[in-house]
């Protein structure tokens, strides 16, 4: 930071210096974002340390002590640990497939990307229809091939399955769009020298291409552990947590101690404890992808 | 991009990626049919599996009808609306935060962009639930203001226009100033016109935000005349007894709309590329 090139130089001292202007076309926006980001941010945790009017961390010692938030906070990092890869992974093969110059390949792109647009309310309603036990789609499907009925979301060893192939059909292909344009960036000219070089396509894709998008794969796997430990409609709208909570998203329970049990400083414990764990993991994750920023 | 990829790769992506993206859309698209069948062949039309179950048959628009006179579609404009002004009303202030980001300089700017960044970090969907209860102290439940602010201020958008507006010359508008042009002219006249690209993918950033809100217009609406479509669908999914056929018009309606804006602007937003391409 010390030594600066003098364009860069040039370019910083020709800005104009603050004056009124620059409060003025920043205030809208930072008074949005304070009102409605960071000053409940702040409210949030301030809830969640007081009881009966007084500061104290009874709301925490409650938590660490009730086993319906400790079952719900295991079931969700279980959710996670199995839907986070699955939907990296899913959408890299996608984007590696998407990224190539096919015929029309813009509109399959957007195709699979409509999904995230449309919402999630709609989504969960057509799958929870598809999924129905008795008269669903799914069940229709797999009669043809001949296999019996299954329970789906009236099943606590199917039921999560069910909600990771609702989130996934959502994000799978808005995740894809950052890895498609990771690989486009990607220098042809390396792609063309390796070839020469005799090295086939898969080995380019695991010695070239996939190193050079790691910061793209880093970003989506973060994105998507964000998205999926906040996940809530497919879950309030279908199971409400059921069957025997195997769909307890902490979400869900937050959702429910604030609204049905009306306990506003539980949940806003459990708010903090869900942003922190978020936190936590991403930063877990960021270690492991040996990225320091 | 590879171009040494072997032919029959080549041939088989081909053919396996157009069937893949449209086995992906099928739900939508037979969220749409189902919108077009009598209430009674929604459900129904799955136990004989056959080409009936994507094409109705017969086919009908008293759903849409329905609607039309129905809660619903009071619930699919209140969408429209609160989406409609949250773009234009975001986009302004976006472009705004982002000017002052790039064009000015003066002490702080550093941490006035940290907090922006911030502000995506920490998912809006934490905060909803005590937001809420703030909006209701002071009178705001059941009002598009409500259902409007927190799609305002969207520090995401504001970070996609400051990334483009950084690549502007800044004696690009030091000229214009020097002409007497005023600031607000400057950005409005130079920066949104050469970043225009940006500009859409920041308004469909706080579209999309608005569109799938759930969370919280379920928090601040308690008068079912001020729901929005996703709301209004839960509910009726929610009902004993639901009547599909008006509930997956409605539910088509809410796909189509974002369908259409994305194919609109993919294509805008690929000529305004090529466009300046050819410029230079």
């Amino acid at each position: 930071m010390t030594h600066r090139s003098p364009g860069v130089v040039h370019k910083r001292q020709s800005r104009w210096p603050a004056g009124a202007g620059a409060v003025l076309f920043l205030a809208p926006a930072l008074s949005m974002l304070l009102l409605t980001r960071l000053i409940p941010t702040v409210d949030t945790l301030a809830d969640s340390l007081r009881d009966d009017g007084a500061w104290s961390l009874a709301n925490y010692a409650r938590l660490a002590t009730s086993q319906g938030f400790r079952d719900s906070v295991i079931t969700t990092v279980v959710f996670n640990a199995i839907i986070n890869p699955a939907q990296v992974l899913i959408s890299y093969l996608f984007a590696v497939a998407l990224a190539q110059r096919l015929p029309a390949v813009g509109l399959w792109r957007t195709l699979i990307f409509l999904p995230m647009a449309v919402p999630p309310t709609v989504s969960t309603i057509v799958w929870g229809v598809w999924f129905r036990p008795a008269d669903g789609l799914i069940n229709s499907l797999l009669a043809i091939v001949g296999l019996p009925d299954q329970p789906f979301l009236t099943s606590a060893d199917q039921a999560p399955f069910v909600i990771m192939v609702i989130a996934s059909w959502i994000g799978v292909g808005y995740w894809m769009t950052f890895l498609v344009a990771g690989i486009k960036n990607v220098p042809a000219e390396i792609l063309e020298v390796a070839a020469i070089d005799g090295a086939g396509w898969l080995r380019r894709l695991t010695a070239i291409v996939t190193p050079m998008v790691r910061r793209q794969l880093g970003f989506v796997l973060v994105a998507a552990t964000v998205a999926n430990f906040l996940l809530f409609v497919p879950v309030q709208i279908l199971t409400r947590g059921g069957p025997a909570g195997s769909t307890d998203l902490v979400m869900y329970e937050i959702y429910t101690q604030a609204f049905i049990f009306n306990n506003r400083g539980l949940a806003a414990a459990e708010i903090a404890i869900l942003v922190v764990l978020v936190a936590v993991i991403v930063g877990i994750q960021f270690r492991l992808l040996g990225d320091r920023r | 991009m590879d171009r040494h990829l072997p032919p029959w790769g080549r041939t088989f992506l081909a053919i396996a990626v157009p069937v893949v993206a449209v086995l992906w859309m099928v739900p939508l698209a037979w969220i749409v049919s189902a919108g077009l069948r009598p209430s009674d062949d929604v459900v129904g039309s799955f136990r004989a599996f056959g080409w009936q179950t994507f094409i109705p048959d017969p086919a009908t628009a008293e759903n849409l009808v329905a609607i039309a006179t129905g809660s619903l579609g009071r619930a699919i404009i209140n969408s429209l609306v609160v989406a409609g002004a949250t773009v234009a009303i975001g986009l302004a202030v976006s472009a705004m935060a982002a000017f002052a980001l790039t064009a000015y300089r003066f002490r702080g700017q550093g941490i006035v962009f940290g907090l922006i960044v911030l502000t995506f970090m920490v998912p809006f969907e934490a905060l909803a639930i005590p937001l809420a209860d703030a909006a209701r102290s002071v009178n705001l439940e059941n009002t598009y203001v409500a259902l409007i602010l927190p799609g305002v201020g969207n520090g995401l958008a504001i970070f996609l226009l400051r990334q483009f507006y950084l690549d502007i010359p800044i004696e690009l508008s030091e000229a214009a100033a020097m002409d007497g042009a005023g600031k607000l002219r400057v950005l409005w006249k130079i920066y949104v016109p050469l970043t225009w690209p940006a500009m859409v993918g920041a308004g469909i950033i706080i579209f999309v935000f608005q569109w799938q809100a759930y969370l919280w217009p379920l928090l601040v609406t308690t008068n079912p005349s001020m729901d929005v479509g996703a709301v209004a669908l839960a509910r009726l999914f929610g009902q004993y007894g639901v009547d599909w056929g008006p509930l997956f018009a409605g539910a088509a309606v809410l796909c189509l709309v974002p369908t259409i804006i994305l194919l609109m602007f993919q294509r805008s937003f690929t000529e305004s590329v090529a466009g300046s391409a050819v410029k230079g």
